[in-house]
């Protein structure tokens, strides 16, 4: 019998799809863009009022940090998408996507990834001795200024690593917008196999979006890499 | 008029009694000493000039006013600190631990902060290391930028904690130097020091203090020469003999 894996017939069918696979690449790494800037920017502010908050505010943060970490991705993707009354925003044509379930799959991604960023931030800001705190002070500056000036730079720098795993994570996990239909990497892998008398292809189609993810996270991490290098301040941290 | 009066300070830590009815003036251009055990007050004591710690008890006027009528970061301006442990702003250059209070509290343009930057690292012998972060720098280089950072903010007062305890002995004296010269141009100065050199040639008065009270205080040649306490005896001989 002829092995039906790896044919070179096989081959050539996704060579032959290769703009399709790559529509589909350029959907995840929009959702991972758009999924981490919105955890940044959820998460930094969530982290500060973890370590620099009070009360009610700081109580609501740290629940909604505890649930949103506690929850199957999958899970959260269809509660955003079928429990959010998100409007019809329309198509994107070119990308072959509906606005409203890129929205929701980036709320489900951006804010479960805000609840981890936050914590990398938290430990990062809770890792700066308090003396530094209290030289700023003793020039006059106010606490906002202290935490502004002298904190936040160290501890963002400090939080470099914790977000290359965020960044590897997000982006993996772009794939399990294939639970509502969004037409990202993976949706559009088996949209090609599955079309009639190409199911011998599967096992070439994985390979392949399997490679790409791979190139992604790598060059991703190569540049946050990099990026942490130029940053970090001469001779080290005290 | 004395440009810091201590009256009658009391501060607790839970049960445990820190500074017990502490009094004492500093005119300008003093140089005060703080001498005494480890534990027996004397960074609380400086620290409660500064508000960095609030006083349970009594009052403490600079120019005759009030600290606590003081708005606190007005007060910090005023009185300058150096800490044991440096705390140089980790990520950024001794300039930039120089010129951040300038900018942000006294509102200096960049350009005019960095000129008074340097001029103060110059003060402290520290020109050439003016673009060094503080992991560049020995321990010694630190501390000076450490003063070289309060004293850019023309404090009225100094406060030094142990400026000199966290340092490697062959580094010491080059912190000690600035300090002298400090002393000599008549810059107000309260410090805890354990350097017994420093006490005896540098301070115009001394005070002993232990387990929170002032237990002697004068000149220094008092002190040391003619105690009336033998527990001020006993202390500044075993200091003296180890330095």
């Amino acid at each position: 019998m002829e092995s039906v894996f790896l044919q070179a017939g096989d081959w050539a069918f996704i060579a032959s799809n290769g703009s399709y696979l790559l529509v589909g690449t350029i959907v995840t790494v929009l959702l991972t863009v758009t999924s981490l800037g919105l955890g940044f920017l959820a998460g930094f502010p969530a982290g500060a009022i973890e370590v620099y908050g009070s009360g009610r505010l700081e109580d609501i943060v740290s629940t909604v940090g505890v649930v949103l970490r506690g929850t199957p991705i999958v899970v959260l993707i269809f509660l955003f998408h079928f429990g959010l009354p998100i409007p019809d925003l329309g198509d994107i044509q070119w990308l072959d996507i509906q606005l409203s379930t890129f929205v929701a799959a980036t709320l489900a991604l951006g804010l479960r990834s805000a609840a981890y960023q936050g914590q990398v931030f938290r430990g990062a800001i809770q890792s700066i001795d308090d003396g530094q705190m209290e030289a700023a002070r003793s020039v006059g500056m106010t606490k906002l200024q202290a935490i502004r000036r002298v904190v936040f730079p160290q501890a963002l720098r400090r939080s470099v690593p914790g977000f290359q795993n965020e960044f590897t994570i997000v982006l993996k996990d772009t794939s399990v917008a294939f639970a509502i239909g969004l037409a990202e990497l993976l949706t559009r892998a088996e949209n090609l196999y599955l079309q009639p008398g190409r199911g011998t292809a599967a096992m070439e189609v994985i390979i392949t979006i399997s490679a790409i993810y791979f190139v992604l996270t790598f060059t991703t991490n190569r540049s946050l890499d990099r990026l942490e290098d130029v940053y970090a301040t001469p001779g080290g941290n005290e | 008029m004395s440009l810091l009066r201590v009256e009658n300070v009391d501060k607790s830590y839970g049960d445990e009694e820190v500074l017990h009815d502490v009094s004492f003036e500093m005119d300008r251009q003093d140089v005060e000493v703080i001498v005494g055990p480890s534990g027996s007050g004397k960074s609380t004591m400086l620290r409660c000039v500064n508000r960095l710690t609030e006083i349970d008890d009594g009052a403490i006027y600079l120019d005759d006013e009030e600290i606590h009528s003081i708005d606190e970061n007005d007060l910090r301006r005023r009185v300058g600190m150096v800490f044991q442990d440096f705390n140089l702003f980790a990520h950024r250059t001794a300039r930039g631990n120089v010129t951040l209070g300038l900018t942000e509290v006294l509102g200096l343009s960049k350009e005019e902060a960095q000129a008074k930057a340097d001029d103060y690292l110059g003060r402290v012998g520290l020109a050439e290391q003016a673009d060094s972060y503080p992991a560049e720098l020995s321990g010694g280089q630190k501390q000076r930028v450490g003063i070289a950072r309060a004293l850019a903010m023309d404090p009225e007062l100094i406060l030094f904690d142990e400026p000199t305890s966290a340092l490697d002995p062959e580094l010491i004296g080059e912190v000690l130097e600035v300090m002298r010269d400090l002393a000599e141009g008549g810059m107000t100065m309260l410090c805890v020091t354990h350097e017994m050199g420093f006490a005896r040639s540098a301070a115009s008065t001394l005070t002993f203090l232990d387990e929170g009270r002032i237990v002697e205080r004068g000149p220094p040649e008092q002190l040391f020469d003619t105690p009336e306490h033998d527990r001020t005896r006993q202390f500044l001989g075993e200091l003296t003999d180890l330095h």
